[in-house]
Parts: C-alpha cells; sequence; structure tokens
C-alpha cells in the first residue's frame, strides 16, 4: 500500500462526516420554522386572536387577546379561486386611516400607502413554483355530511396566534399527501394535481 | 521550492487543478486528489446551494381595483381582431391567449395570424415611444406627442399642399364615420393600399352586369366544389375552413361534397381536393373558358345557351385546353359533375392564378360558368360582405406617388401599411418629395425608416375601434390592457389630431376626456378619445341604447338591420358583355413560369417578426424560418438538385438567389415562391429571414401580376439549409399503417376499411381501472385541412418556446402538437421497396395529400412510463400520461421509446438569457434563443398555469390538464364535485380548430360524443399492434373516388 492512499485512508472519517452531514442536512426540513422578519411588525396575535377580556388591578376591563378580525376580512379570496391574496393596503387603511395613528409600525405603514408603494411582505407559506395549489378547491371541499373538509387552520395551523407568522407545519409533499392519502377525504393523489 | 511554489500559484490561476508536481508534494497522488476533491466540491455545492427555499415578496394591491374578486382566475373579453370576433383570455390583467369566440355570428373565422397576435403585442422590437427618425439619415432620436402633433395639426389646419393619410383597408361605422369627419371638415384625404388586394372577382362580377359585392361561396351548402387554382383553405379569413369540413366526413348530413381542383402548385386548398389536375397558372383561364364552352356551347345549358357569338368565341378554348393538358374527355367529365350539380355547385378561381396576367379571364369564365349553371340562385353562393374587398389596389398608390412626386402632397400620414416593402413601385423616391412624413405603424419598418417621425400606435389589443365582421355585423374592439409603451391607438391619435385641428366630433370626444362622468370618470376607458368618438357615434348611428352598446361590448358583436342588400345576380346582357370581354386564348408567354403567392402565416410580411409565426410550418413544404422556390420534382430531378441547394431566379431585371424546394404536386413549368418574407427592418427575430420576392411582382397597367411570370431558373453555387419540420414525405401504408385513409365507395362497402394495420400478441399488462372519468380524443382526419391552427393555440397556451431556424435544423422543435403531411403511395403489384421513401415521382408527381395531427397519445399501456427510471412520467387515475418537471433529470428513455415521437427535451434553457459572454463563447445559439423568448416584455405572454420548463427535462402534450384542474375546482366551488360534464374542459387544440376535427372528453361516458366517435367504425388506434393502446382516435380520411 503506497504512502498516497495511507494519507487518504485518514481522510476517510472526515468523508464520512460529510456524508452524514449531507443526509442530515437533506432530510432536515427546510421550511418548518421559517419565520422570515416582514418589513412592518405585524401581529397576527393583536389582529386575529379571539378577545381575551380581564380585568385589570384597577378593575378595568381590558382586552389581553386580539380583536377577532376574522381571516376573510383581509384574505379576500380563498373560497373564490387558487390564491387567497394578501391583503391590498387599502385594507390596512380602513381600519388604520383613524385607529393607531401614532404606532411605530402604522406610520411605516402609512408611508407605503402614500407613496402608493406594496408593501413587500415575505411569503411565509410558500410553496415551490412548480406545486400549483388551488385554495378553493380545498375550502369548498365538502366531506359525506356536507361538513367542510378543511378549514384555514388545518394547513396554517392556530396562525392567529402567532405574533410573527412561522410555518409550524412540516409543510411538504409528504405532509401534502398524508392527508390526500386519507380515505375519508377522498382527494386524488395524482402527481398532475399539483405538478404540471 | 520557489519554483514549486511558483507552479502551483500558475496552476491554480489558470486551471486551479493542482499539477501532478504539486500533488506529488503534498503526498497525494492525482486520482485520489480528484475522488476526495470532488465529493467535498459536491459537499460544498449543497450547503451553499442551501436547501431553504429562496425568500419571496408577495406584493398586493395597494388599492385593489373595483370588480376584482377572482384572483388567478381567467378574465375573458370579447374584441376584434382582422375581422373577426376574438376572445381574449387574460390572468392578472395581461393577456395569455386569443381564442375563437364561440358564438360567432359572422362567417369570417380567426386567422392564423390573429392566433399569434398576443406575441405581437409583447414584441420587445416595437417602438417604445414616439421617435424622430430623420428619414434615416441621422441617428434615430426620441420625439414628444406634442411635437409630432403639433405638426400635423398644423398642416391639417393650413390649406398649403394636400394632407394624405394612406392606410390599409379599415373598416367600423365609427372607424368610417371619424375618417369622413376629418376628410370633410379638414386638409386631408383618405388613401388605402393593401399589397394583396383582391380586385379581380369584383371587376369580373360587376362587369357581368351583377351589382355589389361578388357573393361569397357557402362551402357548406355546395354539393361540388369546383377550384381554379382556388386558395380558400390557405388564407381562410372568412371562414370556409369551417364551412368547408362541415360536409367533408363520409356520415356529414346531406353527403359528402366533392371538390375538384386544377391548379399549377400543391396549396393547402389543393391538397384537400379529391381530385387534382395540374393546370399550370396561366393556362388556368384556357381551361376554366374551355369548360364554359363545354357547358354552355356543347350542352346548351344556361341562359346563352345558343348565343352563337359566344359559341364562336368560345370555340378556341377546348383545342387551347389541350395544349394546356386538359383533354376533351376530362372537360366532359368535369362538365357532367357540374351538370349534375346544377344550382349546388361552386365553380371558384381568386387563389394567385387570378392575380396574373390571364386572371380576369379566369374570373369572368368562372362567373360565367356559376351563372350558367345557376348555382348564383342556389344555396352554394350567399351575398358577399365586403365593399372593400377591390379597394386599395396599387391605382391609387399610383396615383399618390405621382401626387407626391409633382410635389401636390405637403403631408403623408402612414399607418398600417408599408409600400415601401411591398409595393411594386418606386414610393421611397416618392417620398423624397414630400415635406412631411408621419408612420403610424408600430415599429420603424421599411416605410417608416424614410420618414421624418414614427408615432408608433398601439397594438390592437390596446386600443378602441371597430370593424365590419360581416353583412349587417359590426364588432367593437376593446383594449384588454393599458398600452405596454408610450403608444397610442390609432383612433386615439386621429381624434386628437382632428379636435386639435377643430373637427366638430373629435373636439366632442376630446371634450368627453376631461369631464367626469357619472360612471365616476376612473375608468381607464375614460381616457380614450377614441371610446368618446366610437360611443358617441355608435349610439347616434348603430345601436339605439347605452345597453346596447355595453352589451355589445361584451358580446364582441352587433347586429345592424341593412335594407337590402343591394345585390343582385348577373344578367343575361350582362354575361353577353364579359364574354365579349374574353378574347382569344393566350399561349403561356414562357416556358417556365412563376407564381407568388402569400405565405400561409405571414401573409403580406406584417408580422414577419413574429416567431410563433415563423415556425409554424407551412402545412404543405413543411418549411419553417424562410423561403424556398418551389419546383416540380420532375424538373428538380432533371436539374440534378438537392433541396436548399441555391438557384438564380430572374424575372424581368430582377433577379432574387433562392434554395430550391422539391415540391410535390407542382406543374413541371412552373415554380412558386411564397411573399411575405425578407423583411429588414422588422425586428431582431424577422430580420433577414427569407429573401423578399414582392420585387419580382410585375405590373401590367395598374394591374399587379404575381402569377404566370416569365423567369429564368439558374442553378447558381451554394446550398443554403432548409428548416424543415419534417423529414420523411411519402408513407407507404402497406408498410407502416399508421394514417387511415380510404375511398368513398371502399367505405361504403366496409366501413372500417382505410384502418387496417398490423395485429400484436396478447397484452401482458394489467388493465387500468379508470374509476371515474377517462379523458380520451378523438380526430377526423376527414375534417382536418390540416391548417396548423391547433398548433398555435397549443403553443400558446402551453407557454412553448420558439427555438429558432438553426434548432428546427438539429430536429429540437418543442411543439406538444404538430401536423403529420404524408404523400400516400398508391398501392403497388409486389409493394414498394426502401425507395419509396426517396419520394419517387409516381408518387409526388399527383400526390395524395394527407394531414395528420400528432400530439400524446396518452397510451393505456405507455411505452415512456415503463422506461423512466425516476418516475417522472406515469398513469394517472383518469387516463393522462402525467410528465413531471421536478422529477425529470432529462435521461431521455422516455422519448426514445415513444413510437409516435411526440416527447420534446429542453436542450436549451429557452426561459432564462443564457447569452452572458462565458455561455454563447460554447453556444452562439444561445445568443439567438434569448432574442426569440426572453427580450423584453415577451415572457408576459407566459400562461401562469403552466410551469416554465428549464433545460433537461422532457414535456409532451398534457391534454391541458390545466384545464382539467380548473374544472375539477370550479366543480368544487360550485358544489358539484365527482364527474365534469361533457364540454366543461376544452384543451387548447379542441378550442382552436375551425373544422370541429377534434373531439375531446370522457371516454367512460358511452354518451360522450367522443367515446362514439371511439366506437365509429372508422376509429383507428394508431399502432395498435405494438399494445400501447392510444386513447386518442384517428377516424379514416375518406376521399371521393375520381369518378
Amino acid at each position: 500500500m503506497s504512502q498516497a492512499s495511507k494519507r487518504t485512508r485518514r481522510l476517510v472519517p472526515l468523508g464520512l462526516l460529510v456524508v452524514v452531514g449531507l443526509i442530515g442536512g437533506l432530510m432536515a426540513n427546510p421550511r418548518k420554522g421559517y419565520k422570515p422578519q416582514q418589513p412592518i411588525f405585524f401581529q397576527h396575535s393583536k389582529m386575529a386572536a379571539e378577545p381575551d377580556w380581564r380585568t385589570d388591578a384597577n378593575g378595568n376591563l381590558v382586552n389581553q387577546g386580539g380583536y377577532g378580525i376574522p381571516c376573510r376580512y383581509c384574505h379576500t379570496m380563498p373560497y373564490e379561486g387558487r390564491h387567497s391574496t394578501l391583503p391590498s393596503t387599502d385594507i390596512c387603511m380602513n381600519c388604520h386611516s383613524v385607529v393607531g395613528q401614532d404606532k411605530e409600525w402604522v406610520l411605516v405603514l402609512k408611508e407605503y400607502w402614500e407613496r402608493g408603494e406594496p408593501i413587500p411582505w415575505i411569503k411565509v407559506h410558500d410553496l415551490p413554483d412548480f406545486v400549483y395549489y388551488d385554495h378553493s378547491a380545498h375550502l369548498n371541499s365538502l366531506d359525506a355530511d356536507g361538513q367542510p373538509k378543511l378549514d384555514c387552520v388545518d394547513c396554517h395551523e392556530d396562525v392567529e396566534n402567532h405574533s410573527v407568522v412561522e410555518v409550524r407545519t412540516r409543510f411538504n409533499m409528504g405532509w401534502c399527501l398524508d392527508c390526500h392519502r386519507k380515505p375519508e377525504m377522498a382527494a386524488p393523489t395524482d402527481c398532475i394535481t399539483c405538478h404540471r | 521550492m520557489i519554483d514549486k511554489h511558483n507552479e502551483s500559484t500558475s496552476a491554480s490561476e489558470s486551471h486551479s487543478i493542482p499539477d501532478d508536481a504539486t500533488l506529488a508534494a503534498a503526498g497525494i497522488d492525482r486520482r485520489e486528489f480528484m475522488r476526495v476533491s470532488s465529493a467535498l466540491a459536491a459537499a460544498a455545492a449543497i450547503t451553499a446551494g442551501g436547501c431553504s427555499p429562496p425568500a419571496e415578496n408577495s406584493l398586493a394591491f395597494t388599492q385593489r381595483p373595483e370588480n376584482l374578486n377572482q384572483h388567478g382566475k381567467l378574465k375573458v373579453y370579447a374584441t376584434v381582431l382582422d375581422g373577426a370576433p376574438v376572445l381574449v383570455r387574460c390572468r392578472e390583467g395581461r393577456p395569455i391567449g386569443i381564442v375563437p369566440s364561440p358564438d360567432n355570428p359572422s362567417a369570417r373565422g380567426l386567422t392564423v395570424r390573429s392566433h399569434a397576435a398576443l406575441l405581437d403585442l409583447y414584441d420587445p422590437d416595437r417602438a417604445t415611444g414616439p421617435l424622430f427618425v430623420q428619414r434615416g439619415a441621422a441617428a434615430v432620436a426620441e420625439s414628444r406627442w406634442g411635437t409630432i402633433g403639433a405638426e400635423v395639426v398644423r398642416r391639417l389646419r393650413e390649406k398649403q399642399g394636400d394632407v394624405v393619410l394612406l392606410t390599409g383597408p379599415l373598416s367600423g361605422p365609427g372607424t368610417s364615420a371619424l375618417l369622413s369627419e376629418l376628410i370633410g371638415s379638414l386638409n386631408l384625404r383618405h388613401v388605402v393600399y393593401q399589397p394583396l388586394a383582391q380586385g379581380v372577382a369584383g371587376e369580373a362580377w360587376r362587369a357581368a352586369g351583377a351589382g355589389g359585392a361578388p357573393p361569397r361561396p357557402r362551402l357548406d351548402r355546395a354539393a361540388l366544389i369546383v377550384g381554379f387554382g382556388a386558395e380558400f383553405l390557405d388564407l381562410p379569413a372568412d371562414g370556409t375552413e369551417r364551412e368547408f369540413a362541415k360536409h367533408r366526413a363520409p356520415n356529414a348530413e346531406g353527403g359528402m361534397s366533392r371538390f375538384i381542383q386544377l391548379e399549377g402548385r400543391l396549396t393547402l386548398t389543393g391538397a384537400n381536393a379529391d381530385r387534382r389536375v395540374r393546370v399550370r397558372d396561366s393556362e388556368l383561364a384556357t381551361v376554366a373558358a374551355a369548360l364554359a364552352h363545354e357547358v354552355i356551347v356543347e350542352r346548351n345549358v344556361g341562359p346563352l345557351a345558343g348565343d352563337t357569338a359566344l359559341a364562336e368565341i368560345l370555340a378556341p378554348f377546348p383545342a387551347a385546353a389541350e395544349q394546356a393538358g386538359v383533354s376533351r374527355s376530362l372537360l366532359a367529365e368535369l362538365a357532367e359533375e357540374l351538370l349534375a350539380a346544377r344550382g349546388r355547385a361552386a365553380v371558384l378561381a381568386g387563389g394567385s392564378a387570378s392575380h396574373g396576367a390571364n386572371g380576369p379571364t379566369l374570373e369572368a369564365a368562372t362567373v360565367l360558368l356559376n351563372a350558367s349553371l345557376g348555382n348564383y340562385d342556389g344555396s352554394g353562393f350567399e351575398p358577399g360582405a365586403g365593399d372593400d374587398e377591390g379597394n386599395g389596389g396599387l391605382a391609387a398608390l399610383h396615383a399618390l406617388a405621382g401626387e407626391m412626386r409633382d410635389g401636390k402632397v405637403s403631408t403623408l400620414i402612414i399607418a398600417g401599411t408599408n409600400p415601401v416593402y411591398d409595393a411594386p413601385l418606386d414610393f421611397a423616391e416618392a417620398l423624397a418629395s414630400v415635406d412631411l412624413v408621419v408612420s403610424l405603424n408600430d415599429r420603424i419598418d421599411e416605410t417608416a425608416a424614410l420618414a421624418d417621425y414614427l408615432a408608433p400606435a398601439s397594438h390592437e389589443l390596446e386600443s378602441w375601434g371597430d370593424e365590419r365582421i360581416g353583412p349587417g355585423l359590426v364588432a367593437l374592439r376593446q383594449p384588454v390592457i393599458r398600452p405596454l409603451y408610450s403608444t397610442h391607438g390609432l383612433l386615439d391619435i386621429l381624434v386628437a389630431w382632428g379636435a386639435a385641428a377643430g373637427a366638430g366630433g373629435a373636439v366632442a370626444a376630446a371634450d368627453a376626456l376631461t369631464k367626469p362622468t357619472e360612471e365616476g370618470g376612473e375608468a381607464p376607458e375614460q381616457q380614450s378619445g377614441a371610446y368618446h368618438y366610437l360611443r358617441a357615434h355608435w349610439l347616434s348611428s348603430v345601436v339605439s341604447t347605452p345597453a346596447q352598446f355595453e352589451e355589445s361590448l361584451r358580446l364582441g358583436h352587433h347586429t345592424v338591420l341593412t335594407t337590402g342588400r343591394g345585390q343582385n345576380p348577373p344578367t343575361t346582357e350582362g354575361l353577353a358583355g364579359l364574354v365579349a370581354s374574353i378574347g382569344a386564348p393566350a399561349p403561356p408567354a414562357s416556358e417556365l413560369e412563376l407564381q407568388l403567392y402569400p405565405h400561409f402565416a405571414l401573409h403580406d410580411g406584417r408580422a414577419g417578426n413574429n416567431g410563433w409565426l415563423q415556425e409554424l410550418p407551412d402545412p404543405v413544404t413543411r418549411l419553417t424560418w424562410g423561403c424556398a422556390v418551389s419546383i416540380a420534382p420532375s424538373r428538380f430531378d432533371a436539374l440534378g438538385l438537392q433541396n436548399g441547394d441555391l438557384v438564380t431566379l430572374g424575372v424581368g431585371e430582377a433577379s432574387v438567389e433562392l434554395p430550391a424546394y422539391r415540391h410535390a404536386g407542382m406543374h413541371a413549368d412552373q415554380i412558386a415562391v411564397p411573399l411575405g418574407f425578407g423583411r429588414t427592418h422588422c425586428g431582431e427575430v424577422g430580420a433577414d429571414v427569407g429573401v423578399n420576392a414582392f420585387g419580382l411582382q410585375a405590373v401590367e397597367g395598374t394591374r399587379v401580376l404575381r402569377s404566370g411570370l416569365s423567369v429564368e431558373l439558374k442553378q447558381a453555387s451554394g446550398h443554403r439549409e432548409l428548416a424543415s419540420a419534417q423529414g420523411a414525405d411519402v408513407i407507404d401504408r402497406v408498410r407502416r399503417p399508421i394514417v387511415p385513409l380510404t375511398t368513398l365507395s371502399a367505405y361504403r362497402t366496409d366501413p372500417k376499411a382505410g384502418t387496417e394495420q398490423f395485429h400484436g400478441g396478447p397484452s401482458i399488462w394489467k388493465e387500468h381501472p379508470y374509476e371515474t372519468q377517462r379523458w380520451g380524443m378523438a380526430i377526423d382526419l376527414s375534417k382536418c385541412s390540416g391548417c396548423g391552427k391547433c398548433t398555435l393555440a397549443c403553443q400558446a397556451e402551453n407557454n412553448i418556446p420558439v427555438v429558432g431556424r438553426q434548432g428546427i435544423i438539429d430536429g429540437r422543435e418543442m411543439s406538444w402538437m404538430r401536423i403529420d403531411r404524408y404523400y400516400d403511395a398508391p398501392a403497388k403489384e409486389g409493394g414498394w421497396g426502401d425507395d419509396v421513401y426517396d419520394a419517387p415521382l409516381e408518387v409526388v408527381e399527383e400526390p395524395v395529400t394527407v394531414f395528420e395531427p400528432m400530439l400524446c397519445q396518452h397510451c393505456e399501456n405507455a411505452p415512456c412510463e415503463t422506461v423512466c427510471p425516476f418516475n417522472a412520467t406515469m398513469h394517472s387515475e383518469d387516463g393522462l400520461n402525467q410528465q413531471i418537471y421536478n422529477r425529470c433529470v432529462g435521461t431521455r428513455y422516455c422519448a426514445n421509446n415513444c413510437p409516435f415521437k411526440v416527447r420534446r427535451y429542453n436542450w436549451y434553457e429557452y426561459s432564462k438569457p443564457q447569452n452572458a459572454a462565458f455561455f454563447t463563447l460554447f453556444q452562439p445559439v444561445l445568443e439567438r434563443h434569448a432574442e426569440l423568448n426572453t427580450r423584453g416584455r415577451m415572457q408576459m405572454k407566459n400562461n401562469p398555469e403552466v410551469t416554465v420548463r428549464s433545460r433537461g427535462v422532457m414535456e409532451k402534450c398534457s391534454f391541458c390538464v390545466q384545464r382539467i384542474r380548473e374544472a375539477r375546482a370550479e366543480a368544487i366551488r360550485t358544489g358539484s364535485p365527482g364527474v365534469l360534464a361533457e364540454g366543461t374542459v376544452v384543451p387548447a387544440c379542441v378550442e382552436s380548430c375551425p373544422a370541429d376535427a377534434i373531439v375531446f372528453g370522457d371516454i367512460n361516458d358511452p354518451h360522450s360524443r367522443v367515446s362514439k366517435l371511439a366506437a365509429d367504425p372508422r376509429a383507428m388506434r394508431l399502432l395498435d399492434s405494438t399494445g400501447v393502446k392510444p386513447v386518442i382516435s384517428y377516424l379514416t380520411k375518406v376521399r371521393n373516388d375520381i369518378v
């Protein structure tokens, strides 16, 4: 055995480590826990969470929860078409032309509004571009009893309680198929359902 | 050590791979170094590339437009293009497809050019704003709308020298009203010019004492069609394909129509004929007159029967026809057929042959034949559509050029026409004598290059307008997108200039622009002067209520009640006069004659910068990206030519050098060259593709001659490869039974005739269950005329790239749907040898042509599925052969195993510009790909419902699965999931087929149209012996027997 290949042998553990690291990296879920910083510190937990009225030390009734704004007040079209859509700025301004005028992030919002510039939100629940997902087909599906099979929270988890929106599900193909394969869902599992 | 150090530095600089000496110093031999370093490189690449998806922005509207309540869904608008009502499919405000309007009351069908107009909209070579062209003298500078407007308006007001508006044909009530108002109140004249004007038929019609426009043939009612060089399928602007196809299937209601064509070049029309007789263009008139003699004189038919003067004039024609190769017995046969179908026949001309020196005689003879047979009174014709048919001939342009030279024209405004490129006179020289030339075309074309200013008009999809689409039918054109660049609609420009110059109606329309209206004054149409003008005119003269105006916008058309059509058939005296004009039979002027014919897609060359049209194979020659001289096989062989060998054509003083093409079915003494190529100023896509043959036209008085031209054909040295989309021409159905074809008599004896094929063994595959639906298709070859619109529609719907000339030559076309054109080798005793594939004269001199649309057959036992090592292609539960791009790694096993050759591999990244210097160093063709596919806003045309494929993946027809999925989603939304009803899914090819030859549906449903057709005895599943079980049924092309 030559000198050279002995030295190479010493590299084998290193190589093994690389391989293990690679396999681990590939198996790690890149989406779960995805929590990008948004241009505006918008808290779903303030807006969408259920109100939580508490009596404070002074005996005043104070809302410790959110305003309970329903999903579809802002995300207007999940039942109509493929996209649930992010709210256009004018929807924010429905309230914020009046309320919260002095708050830091409302001022940022108003700057975008006055410049007529769209807010550069970062997609959180972001599927790859080769996936054709249809919100309406999921939300309008009814089970045998005529009840909706799915609600927003089934995929987006309790997003109304997130202060910064985060992907808390696996949000990958296996996770989609877990549901599509359930007999009660009666959902198609052909590749072309989503990839075309 | 120093040496070694130096060496290693230089090595890493130049190659980054250390040389052996360095490695030896490190104690590692080279092979091991490579082994370790490649593993590390892979690891580094994966770590650096990362597994996390890139952060993507999601930009919402600032203010959501009103009525936007369906995001990610199609919006469809009705408008009008090229005189045909169309629907424009829009997504997120972008037009992504143009399809025929399903409730089209007019006879007009969508032209190939209208289908491809989408690409013109996003053409990056359009002018992006007004330009100061300076007559090509200096560099082009930017200009302003105000500057150009002020110059023009001053001249419209003053009375110093005429202002002339030179346009292509314009129709539509509002447009005409605006023009006549401007002409009436301002110093303006209007001249119409179109290079391919159709005036001859009208002249003969009127000379026969008839009134109005020449009648339009109703091919769906005619039992017999006799064409003398007719080209109604080649240039199908008026819906003839649709009507023709109705009676071409053997089980058509009212029986199959017969079609006999006499012509010199095998046209698409002739390729669809039951019987074809080769007669050169210049002798067609003689043959038509001889047939008139046979019918009127010999058989005493019609009002002129027994007229001795007529008999005397026509007497020499039968002998002359015999000289032309049409025997008296053939004439007798034709006459017999015509007499048997009296009143239900249509004798047609109007093709390129009518634009030769003998064209008037030919047209006169057809009028004579039709009138004598009583066809005009019968069902074979209906009153014609246009009074602008004869409009725009050379005479008006000739007069205008004369006035320009005499200095009588101070200002020339050119819109929608390009005479420097296509007119047979020196228009460039005439332009020099005009004070101010403003072009309103969309780019610096050949004419605009010699203008002072270019004031670019918007694309039709960006502007308001109206058009007449048939007798008593008008349509509004509405914009479906705001102008992409700083352009204005043609009518907007005219309204603005007219208003500034003080023309009443235009002023009112311009005033309406600034006034707030009851609708709120915010809608985009409020910003268009043309909209206000059209609306005012339509409300006063076309429709009666604003609601009707809105309705015609929604429908895309409006019916106007016309009082009397002003059309009367030829009179006996008129016909007698017509005969007197016929004269003696004119022998051909030369041994060899030339025909110049409008290219089926590029037409007069206007859309020369459209990659889709350049790449759409000619239905007959199958050539793309350029033109060739069509030479008859016998002459071609005698000259010892090969396809692509250069030849020189000399016509008078003009001469051009072109590659030769062996064109089956050509008359030996005729050659042909397509028009519409050789644009020099149209943009990067079409620049210098082919040769401009307009220069070979001859002029006789004020008539342009495009056929029967004396020509000298000489071999030149050199070769230019033809970009042909099809390798094989001839099919021997005994050895390759892949096209069902038979004759009517054989079909009557055995309805399965023509579908015979080999039988395979039993299948070892398990059958698929198909529990709910199974999608299938049937294609009726009897109806298919081979026009290629399905190919275009598929290209637009499925984001199929343009591969360019080199791509076609290399066999890398990407079209998912193609139309194969075969010449059937007639049955021969002992069978054909392999030489049949060299297209022997016995087959291609007088070929039997059959067109076969070919797309993924979605086989039940698809051979592609079994060989894919990655399971990237597999069967879906509703019978689709799925291709999953993100799984595909590009082994190409599937394409090699596909017997139909319908799978396309992305050899290049067409969707992203790869024209960086580094890449193009190795692959210069990449620069062309970027030019053709990704420049400017071209990618806005892409359908967001279909993946834009990248390099290294296979792709193929998906049966427009995006439409199936959308139909499924819609069914779920409306609460009726499950089986989709018939007609809810319409793939792009089915939608675009004018002949209704393609039917798509659920073959699990025994009542669906497609399963009935699949059960028809004519149905043939191709290559059944291989056991692949295609789901597409081809229905036999049944041809009438040749008597």
